[in-house]
């Protein structure tokens, strides 16, 4: 096996070298933020007073050590070392071919004759210093921290905030004789009911000064809610702390007594009742017809003035619903179907018998029963489409004419999509339906016994 | 000639006798061919680790007299094939006849073609079609030739060295990457300088005989092929050029933003295996026992640039490979640098 003790000798001096170089890159790096640090005691050595010095002192050396130490102690690959010698050496890779692979079982035998060629340069060189020295960034700031640090222990020292902040810590029983001492003239006697508020454990405060202060709008009176809100111009009032925490201790007080405070959902409750119960009389007074209807609304009523709401707000939707049962059902005639849903469901149309038709004379004059606002039609819509077999009276439109001439539809939805009120774009759909009408009746998809009766359908539309 | 390399010696005389004779062919080949020192190096270099050569320039640089001078400084067999539109396989590999022995009976008999050489002159190869291309290729990979369903080995060393032209494009079946990525090199042979036009001119318009002679013989060139591949690599070294074909590639993650611009394709592993072992000759050219970084960034060039495919983009910029490729190198040794300590580097 060829002997490399002479480049491993070599490669062991270069990683002294590269360790030395690591030692003052990150000791210079570890100075850097032990400086930093440093400042820290000697800005607080008011407190720490000459200990601060040695403190400052430390951190710089301990930040130096540190950094070095680490710097010097970090791993370092033999082969990395190698690599770095043959460059330090100009060697082109012979050392660290040679270390590599001298151990190796596959060696060639011109490992050997490079090893003996590697070991030859080596010793013909002489040892020097082949790694450079770096300098890290952070170096060329140290400067800053030091001299912050000397201008920090040659000034006087930097005086810290004084006196202590008011104690949180007050003992259990001093809080409790407090709010004994508060609470007992401004309770009220006449509410024993009234629930007991759970303790607050409130600061100490010492000094407290509780005169009335110049433009505060007077000396509010023990009880008077409004006082809580309406002095809120806090910034326009010198910075007085003990006003200030006075003047939450009034306002604590009045909130604890709670027979003052108003009932809010007591109110409101009257009030929408007593609304309530008038209209309800007011409809009562107004209407008359379908005593079921009556029956509900004294029910409601009745609920009312006992105070139970949700029973008069049952009773009062069921009063509500049955008298729109009575407007539907008096809207005769007037839905844009022109017809009665409840007749044409009881089957009117079969009244007029088997071989009945829209087209029969006997319930309409010749020429009028499917003209819009002539006459009168059991079907006027005819046999449903085959799009709409399934249930032919699902959707349904109704509608009154608006102001106005040809302006459009007012229509409103029954069934299904009722609740989501539509306007018709009559103009707007006119013209189309008539360009087709026209087009079909070229087409002859329209009977020709039929074309007259259409045209003076669509004519009675334009009249109107 | 020097010694045979049976007789027994140390391994720095064979070291050494190889230089020698490196060098010997080099001025051999000097003799006639001005100029190109890197082109014919490169050529060594490849007949040395064992692989094949592409020679790429303008017509008239002297790319088959320098082929034919090498093979006339090597004691091996040479032949030449000018490839053209209608050159067959069988023109290049052989084929069967019918011959008649002593007793009159006739049976077949494989002709060898012009392949059967050690040196193998394929002149402006991308005239043939891909048919041919391939039969020539094919040889080149398997170093035998099949006729007939028998296996016809070719002489070691074979070596084929050809020439193509890049501007001429008309009439031509470029070779396909595929087939580009059997050759180890691939050279460009550049205009020459002034000087060397000027000894151009002297040594061919004038009375001159130049007398070439043979350095190495076969046998010798197979020898100095196996002493090459002894040739240690460091880790550090054989990582490099790893981390060089990989940056080749733009779908590694840590490519550089040219290769991931303007490169489709990457070099094979075979580009690697070019990388190290035109490394490795040059090593021992130049004396040495071992791989160094340098060797493999002298040896990225000529075996990368045929294996790195540009993109659209890349194309339409007009993207040097070789400018490429040197970027590529420099951002490999920066991404091996990156991960390590700052002494490290």
């Amino acid at each position: 096996m060829p002997d490399v003790t002479v480049l491993k000798a070599a490669v062991a001096d270069v990683s002294r070298q590269i360790r030395v170089r690591r030692a003052e890159f990150y000791g210079l790096r570890g100075l850097f933020g032990g400086a930093l640090v440093a400042l820290l005691p000697l800005a607080l050595r008011d407190s720490l007073g000459w200990s601060g010095f040695l403190w400052a002192g430390a951190c710089l050396a301990a930040g130096a050590a540190v950094g070095a130490a680490a710097g010097y102690f970090m791993r370092l690959p033999t082969g990395e070392a190698a690599r770095l010698a043959d460059r330090g050496y100009a060697l082109q890779d012979r050392i660290a071919t040679a270390i590599e692979w001298a151990d190796r079982p596959d060696r060639t035998p011109l490992v050997d004759a490079l090893v003996a060629d590697a070991v030859a340069r080596v010793e013909a060189m002489r040892g020097g210093r082949i790694i450079p020295r770096r300098i890290p960034r952070e170096a060329r700031f140290v400067p800053v921290p030091l001299v912050v640090g000397i201008v920090l222990a040659l000034a006087p020292a930097i005086p810290l905030p004084q006196g202590a902040l008011p104690s949180m810590s007050g003992t259990r029983q001093e809080d409790e004789e407090k709010m004994q001492e508060r609470a007992g003239s401004l309770e009220s006697q006449d509410r024993p009911n009234a629930a007991k508020r759970e303790e607050a454990r409130r600061a100490e405060v010492q000094e407290r000064t509780f005169g009335p202060r110049a433009g505060a709008g007077g000396p509010s009176q023990p009880g008077d809610l409004s006082a809580v809100f309406k002095d809120t111009a806090l910034a326009s009032q010198s910075s007085d702390f003990n006003a200030f925490l006075k003047k939450g201790d009034e306002r604590i007080r009045m909130l604890e007594q709670i027979d003052r405070l108003p009932d809010l959902q007591r109110d409101f409750t009257q009030s929408q009742q007593r609304m309530v119960f008038q209209k309800a009389k007011a409809l009562k007074g107004g209407l008359k017809g379908d005593p079921s209807y009556q029956g509900d609304l004294n029910e409601g009523m009745e609920a009312l003035e006992g105070g139970q709401s949700d029973r008069a707000m049952e009773a009062m939707e069921r009063a509500l619903n049955k008298l729109r049962a009575m407007e539907e059902k008096g809207r005769d005639g007037k839905s844009l179907r022109g017809g009665r849903e409840d007749e044409r469901r009881s089957g009117r149309r079969g009244e007029r018998g088997p071989g009945g038709s829209p087209g029969d004379e006997g319930d309409w004059p010749e020429g009028e029963g499917s003209l819009p606002g002539r006459g009168k039609s059991g079907s006027p819509k005819g046999d449903p489409s085959q799009r709409l077999r399934t249930n032919p009276f699902d959707v349904g439109v109704e509608g009154e004419a608006r102001a106005g001439r040809k302006d459009g539809m007012d229509t409103n939805l029954v069934g299904r999509g009722g609740s989501m009120p539509s306007r018709l774009q009559y103009l707007g759909v006119l013209g189309q339906y008539r360009k087709q009408m026209e087009e079909d009746i070229v087409r002859e998809q329209v009977p020709r016994d039929y074309h007259g009766q259409v045209k003076d359908y669509f004519k009675a539309l334009d009249e109107r | 000639m020097s010694q045979s390399p049976t007789q027994p010696q140390t391994q720095e005389q064979r070291v050494q006798e190889f230089v020698a004779e490196f060098q010997q062919l080099r001025s051999e080949v000097r003799k006639v061919i001005v100029g190109h020192d890197d082109v014919v190096a490169h050529v060594l270099i490849a007949l040395f680790a064992g692989g094949h050569a592409l020679l790429e320039g303008v017509p008239g640089l002297g790319k088959t007299l320098l082929i034919k001078t090498l093979a006339e400084s090597l004691d091996l067999s040479f032949s030449r094939i000018q490839f053209t539109p209608d050159l067959m396989p069988g023109d290049i590999m052989g084929t069967n006849m019918i011959v008649e022995d002593e007793t009159g009976r006739k049976h077949f008999q494989f002709q060898r073609g012009p392949i059967f050489a050690h040196i193998l002159l394929a002149d402006e190869v991308n005239r043939a079609t891909p048919k041919t291309q391939s039969a020539l290729l094919e040889g080149m990979q398997e170093g035998a030739v099949t006729s007939s369903g028998t296996a016809h080995p070719l002489p070691q060393p074979f070596f084929v060295l050809a020439t193509q032209n890049p501007i001429e494009m008309e009439g031509t079946y470029p070779l396909p990457e595929a087939q580009l990525d059997r050759f180890l090199f691939k050279l460009r042979v550049q205009y020459p300088a002034l000087e060397d036009l000027t000894e151009i001119i002297d040594r061919t318009t004038q009375v001159r005989e130049v007398n070439v002679s043979r350095v190495m013989t076969g046998p010798r060139a197979l020898a100095f092929r196996e002493l090459v591949r002894e040739v240690p690599i460091a880790s550090h070294v054989r990582d490099l050029a790893a981390l060089i074909v990989l940056a080749s590639h733009p779908q590694w993650e840590r490519a550089p933003e040219q290769t991931r611009r303007f490169v489709r394709y990457g070099a094979s592993p075979r580009g690697a295996q070019a990388l190290v072992l035109g490394a490795k000759v040059r090593a021992l050219s130049e004396g040495r026992y071992n791989v160094s970084v340098e060797d493999l960034r002298a040896m990225a060039l000529p075996a990368l640039r045929h294996r790195i495919i540009l993109n659209f983009e890349g194309e339409a910029e007009g993207v040097d490979v070789d400018r490429l490729i040197a970027h590529i190198i420099e951002s490999a040794e920066n991404l091996s640098a990156a991960e390590k300590e700052v002494f490290l580097r």
